[in-house]
């Protein structure tokens, strides 16, 4: 309850008339709904590019960390370094993600400056590979080691090369495990504010989140907008989620992949 | 395909696992690998297949040394101890899987996966799932995948150690008519002694790496080269006696025990009077009830019915020894019986460093 009821007063908010959503006592149920913060949101404002740009960099960074993540994930699983550096390695990957992001900002936000990628989609893309790298790595190594070594061995004496191996034997047994590292990588660039605020000021590079929190101005708050834009943010995760239910309980449970 | 190590060692950071061994295989052969787990003979099969690097030495298979040869492209095939069938793909589609990668035209897939269906009685399980099958069934699939491109030579590592008794003396059977019809260079990991008596034409015996007798079955048996062999090799396990042969006397003696020695014998010792270890096969034991001449009286520790025959552990001279018996032999626990031995069936070993004395 605790978690539908704010979910369901946005969603009543973003189809009430402005006059309804400040009513007291709140009306719950009845009132006469509106789409008209929606076609405020979403033809009149820039809500619609938001979205666009959302979706590509989400989609985009998503792809990027998990072809590098699994890649790197599969090396991290397989080949023994000396000294043990192989596990060293591994941890100080996920060392990467122990500081509070915040400290990063300036930084990245210079470097980024210097690149002359400021209010480009390209930045935010590169930065949530960055940040779901190690998310990505630590994820698929673990569902890399759960499968046993023979199966490679067996397909690389049966003729396949290394890759063809981790394609044809390896990812279809992890598909489910890679499918629950993509929604989670998704859900995460999908919902990141922070760098998205630093990173972009312009309609075109703006995403859902940053444009959202944009119309808390000085002047007015528009519940009606931001409930609006909420609802539809939250919609492809819920979507997403759902589909890949079923694959993301068996990706989390590990040892589900063996057959 | 013939296939040959040459001085090959194998060391994973101090400790050599594969330690100088060379071992020539002809064509056609099956040759297993036996010793303990640790021995060294995984480790040995991998680096044939490619898993492993070779630390020194080189290995042949054919005319080709294959140390930089990538597993792929080596030509050989193996089974694995836990089958390592691809649990995503049908029975079917793990065993074209070979064909598959390299390229065959379906026609040639479709032949092929049938006949080495037919072969291994496999046909009814094509569209199943390797999870529905049973442990010997996963097994003729392991076996028909590695069947279906007519390699260089199989591996085959601890194939049946997963199965249960009965199946694994029927699969054993099966593996050595499918060898022979096939012809093909076999290499067999076991640490079954058992597996290695009946299915080699020759047995590599291991140990902490070293290669200890590499000979046929029978004469690994019947002259074991050194007192780890005579003791991996049979059961239940060559009796040791340790004693001294004294040549005055023309025999082997200990406290409490004194065995007249053959001419052929003491000629192995010159003479001399030295410290040895007297080996001998519970069959070349024999035990008896009644007092005969030259018969020893020994205390039953246990006798074990095992159906055909009944094996009768006995203490003489502070020694426990097994003695081979009719399946009809009944001793009471701690009652005397009347122990002989087939001495000119004995072995000698020295006791320090365990080699065969004498041939």
């Amino acid at each position: 309850m605790a978690a539908v009821i704010p979910v369901y007063w946005m969603l009543t908010i973003s189809l009430k008339n402005e006059v309804d959503q400040f009513a007291v006592p709140p009306l719950w149920f009845s009132f006469s709904p509106t789409l008209a913060h929606y076609r405020d949101a979403f033809l009149t404002r820039s809500f619609g590019q938001y979205l666009i740009t959302s979706a590509i960099v989400s989609t985009g960074s998503t792809i990027c960390a998990l072809i590098i993540g699994t890649l790197a994930a599969y090396a991290l699983a397989r080949f023994r370094m000396p000294r043990r550096l192989d596990r060293k390695l591994a941890l100080w990957i996920l060392s990467t993600r122990m500081f509070p992001p915040i400290v990063t900002a300036v930084p990245l936000f210079l470097m980024m400056r210097d690149l002359g990628l400021l209010n480009t989609r390209l930045a935010l893309i590169i930065l949530y590979t960055g940040f779901n790298l190690p998310f990505v790595v630590w994820m698929m190594r673990g569902f890399f080691l759960e499968i046993p070594r023979e199966l490679e061995d067996a397909a690389m004496i049966d003729g396949d090369s290394r890759m063809g191996a981790l394609r044809r034997v390896l990812l279809p047994l992890v598909a489910p495990g890679l499918a629950a590292t993509a929604v989670f990588c998704l859900i995460i660039s999908w919902n990141e504010f922070l760098f998205a605020l630093v990173m972009t000021q312009t309609d075109e590079a703006m995403t859902l989140p940053v444009g959202i929190a944009g119309r808390v101005t000085q002047y007015e708050i528009k519940w009606g907008v931001m409930s609006a834009a909420g609802i539809v943010a939250m919609l492809p995760i819920l979507v997403f989620a759902l589909a890949v239910q079923k694959y993301l309980v068996r990706g989390l449970s590990l040892g589900a992949v063996k057959g | 395909m013939g296939i040959k190590f040459h001085n090959v060692t194998k060391t994973f950071g101090n400790t050599a696992v594969v330690d100088d061994l060379s071992l020539s295989i002809n064509d056609g052969e099956l040759v297993v690998l036996l010793g303990p787990s640790g021995c060294g003979k995984s480790t040995t099969l991998r680096m044939l297949a490619g898993l492993e690097d070779v630390t020194s030495g080189d290995i042949y298979i054919g005319e080709q040394r294959v140390n930089e040869i990538p597993p792929q492209h080596r030509d050989i095939a193996m089974v694995f101890q836990n089958y390592a069938l691809y649990p995503h793909m049908t029975v079917t589609d793990n065993i074209s899987y070979p064909l598959r990668i390299r390229k065959l035209s379906g026609d040639q897939i479709r032949e092929r996966v049938g006949n080495v269906a037919q072969l291994l009685e496999i046909e009814k399980l094509l569209g199943r799932k390797p999870r529905e099958l049973s442990g010997g069934e996963r097994q003729r699939v392991a076996l028909a995948r590695a069947i279906v491109r007519e390699p260089r030579a199989y591996l085959m590592d601890e194939p049946l150690s997963n199965l249960d008794a009965r199946l694994r003396v029927q699969m054993r059977g099966e593996l050595k008519r499918l060898q022979q019809e096939l012809g093909t260079t076999t290499i067999y990991v076991t640490h079954d002694q058992a597996e290695a008596m009946t299915l080699a034409h020759r047995v590599a015996v291991m140990r902490n790496g070293k290669l200890q007798q590499f000979d046929t079955p029978l004469t690994i048996y019947d002259r074991p080269a050194n007192r780890f062999v005579a003791e991996f090799v049979g059961s239940p396990g060559m009796n040791f006696i340790t004693g001294h042969v004294d040549s005055g006397n023309r025999s082997f003696q200990r406290e409490g025990l004194k065995l007249a020695l053959h001419d052929e014998q003491l000629a192995r010792f010159n003479g001399t009077n030295v410290e040895v270890v007297l080996g001998i096969r519970p069959e070349h034991v024999s035990v008896s009830t009644t007092q005969q001449g030259g018969l020893l009286p020994a205390t039953v520790y246990v006798s074990e019915l095992m159906g055909s025959e009944t094996f009768v552990f006995v203490t003489l001279a502070g020694e426990k020894i097994i003695a081979r018996a009719e399946a009809d032999f009944r001793a009471e626990v701690e009652s005397t019986v009347w122990v002989g031995f087939d001495l000119a069936k004995a072995h000698f070993f020295d006791p320090g460093s365990g080699e065969r004395v004498g041939n």
